[in-house]
């Protein structure tokens, strides 16, 4: 976090994006001004319709901004064309989405290995690659399963694997834990706060207040615009016990 | 009972509308199948009926017998009262004669006819009235390719005339195949040499009055007459008979005129019921397409339906009546736009009856192009309705669209290729039956072409080796032109209709490559290699061994000589596998490029 | 500490003080850490005092009280039936959180607003603890289910507190 100040990974200013035209005009996102740090775990939250999606992909790359900047690493993305946004795709962020977007075809290695092959590496190197993920993640047993042979818990964590398979500046999380029970949730926390601690920079839109009580800061957005910001410092308060009222 | 039929009908129509495109497109390609069908089935009654219903309606002579010198007249009086004879007509004058009409000169044989009706061979008018001074009839199909109709003025041998009617007769085949009648000879066919001085270049046919013929000249004169003898089976018996022994009395009788009369419609016919096989070919694989990837998607319908209390029924009901409506469109407009084709390659047979226009649209053949569609409709519909009555509505809703195939190796193949054929290859892998019927529709198309361009390069080369004239190489070559317009339009229809499902089923994984880091190029070659790929397999197949075996069974069928045809040259069959490559990734560039350009959040 | 809790677990067989503390930490796990020694030893004491503890002295040093034997007797026993029959329910108190906003908002003594907010904050960082520690766990253990279940019950209150915020956003644009 002390790096953030001077050199921010993801730097965001005056960001705007607009659906529709005259009275239909839907401000999906209104004048974002954002800035995170390397290392920095930042949750995005606010109700359903805030536009904290649309934010997550104008700052992924997935779309363009009406208007506004956005910088990856220094260097501006929201006015670059397509073919250097899908390299930034596939080289500089990784995406996990709520409902996984695994190929239903691929096995689970299949699909870590994917993004890696797009990104033009050797198919030995990106299998090897995959399988190290799927370790890290926990899921080496079961690399050679169908999707639909996995529970919702570890499809994410596969589509966690893939994310990470380039190696990211950024790791883009929308919803992450929104189709997944409790436990499975726990699963993919644990995922995050292992990642969190290697040091990856890592933003979550979420409604889930256990993924934001998790992040070094946590942003409240409402109808497009960001309203709050709270560090949730680090450390924890060694006052477990008045969680359950042990200490009257 | 009416409400429920009202609903059925609304939901019906609503699922229609909801999915215009795919509407269209079904009924695009049903309606090929029928158009094709109709036409087949047409032309199959134009080439057997015509000539027996203009035998009944002329009282057709049975053998007709002919004397070149007034001298031998005394040869057809003898035939006259020969035993098994019990009527006939004539001896009627012919002279050989130039006619003109509207610029054009053609070689005619001119017969003179009494204004009263023959009991024998009475010309049937189709147009105008019978023979008079300084009045012409011409044989309908004569008359058809002069364009010249009641009224016009032409000439014969510089004496004017004016058209008082066009007329079909069973005496002679119509026009370019009459026989000859004249003295001097005729030479029928393409002209390869000059043709010998005097000789009559493929004829037409007038009648005139006796009086009239005998002012265009004195001395060529030949006589004709008709016969009717007690039993018509007996024709080439008396022919043999009294022909042989007299020798100077040439005589047909009246099958070898049927024969030559519906030769050309018959090689006509047999072109396009080969045709009309292969597009129905291409129609089933473009319809399973389509009714495959509808019928997916109809699972959930059904659940939904059944969820909101529908029966298994009234789904059932639904689904039919959605299949029916579009069939019965299909049915209509492929039976329409088929007998306003027909004619077009008809036309040889103008000389006959009841193919004079248009070539009779009968009970059957309207019942069985409608009973095709209704097929399909039905076939589309069960499947569906079975497995909704079976399935749980829970299952149905359930129910994804049709799961991807997973077909390991070639994911593992494609693991090593680069990016864009990485995705083409795993883009067809998903829909391995898709993949197929697209080799199918190609290889069909291609085999066509094959064949088509044998057939061109014989009608150009050897004409006369098989006995056509220009005129019948014309029909068989607008036949050629009619098939293969129709097969490459159904194969256009089918290479759109096999990319868009592949665009729409792909949306998804296209928009998830992209959010992975493929480029929008990546994914629209994909898209399109994932077609012209199988279409490069089709073209090759469909040239070898498809267009050989195609080949050699219109070969088989016809009783043809395939070593007198030219099979085309190497370079030729490189530029139509080449050419089908093209033409294909042309078409699937388009589909290809928008499903590669949407918005990738959109669709994720 | 709650005397029934004490009594149940003594309730299979007696034991010593130290005994009893450890199995305690075990199913409490972190949250057990701010439960000091003394506290366990009042209670027992209190028990015994009201006797429904008996204490069987051990053989050798017998005053020392970590190495005294606690037994219930049996009223405690009985005791111990009636709790576990017991469905008395820990009553969440929302009414006061939800008076103080009232009471703040018409004497104007701050903006409900930012009392829901440092609320929330401080539940925040409370279901971070929570969160943290439940990750620090070993799964399917006593004290991960507890924490699950603080985890749970402060995800409920942050909702609510949403809801609040709604509601006072709406009447402050409303008035």
């Amino acid at each position: 976090m002390s790096n953030a100040a001077d050199m921010p990974v993801l730097r965001a200013r005056g960001l705007r994006k607009e659906y529709g035209k005259g009275e239909g005009l839907v401000r999906a996102v209104d004048g974002v001004d954002l800035d995170i740090g390397a290392g920095e775990t930042v949750a995005v939250m606010g109700p359903s319709g805030c536009g904290k999606s649309t934010l997550l992909h104008l700052l992924g790359g997935l779309d363009r901004p009406s208007g506004g900047e956005v910088s990856l690493n220094g260097h501006r993305i929201d006015d670059i064309g397509e073919k250097a946004l899908a390299r930034l795709r596939r080289t500089a962020v990784g995406f996990v989405f709520q409902s996984f977007h695994l190929m239903e075809e691929l096995t689970a290695v299949e699909n870590v290995e994917l993004s890696a092959l797009l990104a033009g590496r050797s198919p030995r190197a990106a299998r090897r690659r995959a399988e190290d993920l799927l370790e890290q993640v926990g899921l080496a047993d079961r690399a050679r399963f169908l999707p639909s042979a996995l529970s919702g818990g570890q499809r994410q964590r596969v589509a966690v694997a893939r994310a990470l398979s380039n190696e990211p500046l950024v790791v883009f999380a929308d919803e992450p834990t929104g189709n997944l029970d409790s436990a499975a949730t726990m699963d993919v926390l644990q995922l995050f706060e292992g990642l969190h601690e290697s040091g990856q920079t890592l933003v979550v839109v979420t409604h889930d207040a256990r993924i934001a009580a998790t992040a070094d800061r946590m942003i409240s957005m409402r109808d497009g615009a960001l309203i709050d910001e709270t560090r949730l410092t680090g450390g924890t308060t060694g006052q477990l016990g008045a969680l359950i009222g042990l200490e009257d | 009972m009416l409400g429920r039929i009202l609903l059925v009908g609304r939901l019906a129509v609503r699922d229609l509308r909801r999915r215009r495109i795919e509407a269209a497109l079904l009924l695009l390609a049903i309606m090929a199948a029928t158009t094709t069908l109709t036409l087949a089935l047409v032309l199959r009654d134009a080439a057997s009926d015509p000539y027996q219903s203009t035998r009944a309606a002329t009282h057709g002579p049975d053998v007709v017998a002919g004397v070149y010198q007034p001298a031998k007249l005394s040869g057809l009086e003898e035939l006259a009262g020969a035993a098994g004879v019990i009527d006939h007509s004539g001896p009627y004058p012919v002279a050989p004669a130039k006619l003109q009409a509207s610029g054009r000169t053609s070689d005619v044989q001119v017969v003179g006819r009494d204004a009263a009706p023959a009991s024998v061979d009475q010309p049937e008018l189709i147009q105008g009235s019978w023979v008079r001074d300084g009045g012409v009839v011409v044989e309908a199909a004569f008359a058809n390719a002069l364009h010249v109709r009641v009224g016009d003025p032409v000439t014969l041998d510089s004496r004017s005339f004016e058209v008082v009617g066009v007329a079909v007769t069973a005496a002679m085949p119509p026009y370019p195949g009459a026989s000859c009648i004249v003295a001097i000879g005729c030479v029928n066919g393409a002209i390869t040499d000059e043709v010998p001085p005097g000789l009559l270049h493929n004829p037409g046919l007038v009648w005139l009055t006796q009086a009239d013929v005998r002012s265009l000249t004195t001395d060529s004169l030949s006589y004709v007459m008709n016969l009717k003898l007690a039993d018509p089976a007996e024709a080439q018996a008396f022919v043999a008979n009294h022909g042989e022994h007299g020798g100077a009395t040439p005589m047909q009788p009246w099958e070898n005129i049927l024969e030559d009369a519906t030769e050309l419609a018959r090689d006509s016919q047999i072109l396009l019921l080969i045709g009309a096989w292969l597009l129905g070919l291409l129609a089933v694989a473009g319809l399973s397409v389509l009714v495959g990837g509808r019928m997916a998607d109809q699972t959930r319908r059904v659940g939904l339906l059944k969820a909101v209390g529908g029966t298994p029924s009234l789904v059932a009901a639904v689904l039919l009546a959605e299949y029916v409506l579009v069939a019965i469109v299909a049915a209509a407009a492929g039976l329409a736009v088929g007998s306003l084709a027909a004619p077009l390659l008809a036309e040889s047979s103008a000389g006959l009856i009841g193919s004079a226009g248009t070539p009779s649209m009968t009970m059957s053949t309207v019942g069985l192009v409608t009973a095709v569609a209704l097929g399909v409709a039905v076939v589309a519909t069960v499947v569906p309705a079975v497995r909704a009555a079976r399935s749980s509505t829970v299952n149905a809703l359930a129910d994804s669209p049709r799961p991807p195939r997973r077909i390991g190796w070639l994911i593992a193949i494609s693991a090593r290729l680069p990016v864009p054929l990485l995705l083409a290859l795993r883009v067809a892998a998903r829909r391995p039956r898709r993949v197929v019927l697209g080799v199918v529709s190609i290889a069909i198309t291609v085999s066509g072409i094959f064949v088509v361009l044998v057939l061109n390069a014989f009608l150009t080369t050897q004409p006369l080796a098989g006995g056509y004239a220009d005129a019948q190489v014309e029909v068989l070559r607008q036949v050629l032109l009619v098939w293969i317009v129709i097969l490459l339009s159904l194969a256009a229809v089918n290479a759109i209709v096999i990319t868009w499902a592949t665009v729409l089923d792909n949306r998804h994984s296209s928009a998830l490559a992209r959010a992975l880091g493929a480029t929008p190029r990546d994914v629209s070659t994909a898209l399109a290699a994932a077609q012209v790929l199988p279409a490069l397999v089709g073209a090759v197949v469909g040239v070898f061994p498809g267009g050989f075996a195609l080949f050699a069974a219109i070969n088989a069928i016809t009783g043809g000589d395939s070593d007198r045809a030219t099979l085309p040259s190497l370079w030729q069959l490189l530029a139509v596998v080449l050419a089908t490559v093209l033409v294909v990734a042309a078409l699937t560039a388009v589909p290809a490029r928008l499903g590669g350009r949407r918005p990738v959040t959109e669709t994720l | 500490m709650q005397q029934e809790v004490v009594l149940a677990m003594l309730a299979k067989e007696p034991s010593h003080g130290y005994q009893l503390r450890a199995r305690l930490r075990d199913a409490l796990g972190p949250l057990g850490d701010a439960m000091n020694a003394g506290q366990v030893y009042v209670t027992l004491a209190r028990l015994e005092k009201a006797g429904l503890l008996a204490v069987e002295k051990s053989a050798d040093d017998a005053d020392r009280s970590d190495r005294k034997v606690y037994a219930l007797t049996p009223d405690g026993q009985q005791r111990v039936a009636e709790w576990i029959a017991e469905v008395g329910w820990p009553r969440p108190d929302l009414a006061e959180f939800h008076l103080k906003l009232i009471a703040a908002a018409w004497a104007g003594l701050a903006d409900p607003l930012t009392i829901v907010d440092t609320q929330r904050r401080e539940l925040l960082r409370r279901l971070r603890d929570a969160q943290r520690a439940a990750m620090a766990e070993p799964k399917r253990s006593d004290a991960a289910l507890l924490l699950e279940g603080i985890v749970l019950r402060l995800q409920a209150d942050l909702r609510w507190l949403e809801a609040c915020e709604k509601n006072w956003t709406h009447r402050r644009s409303g008035s």
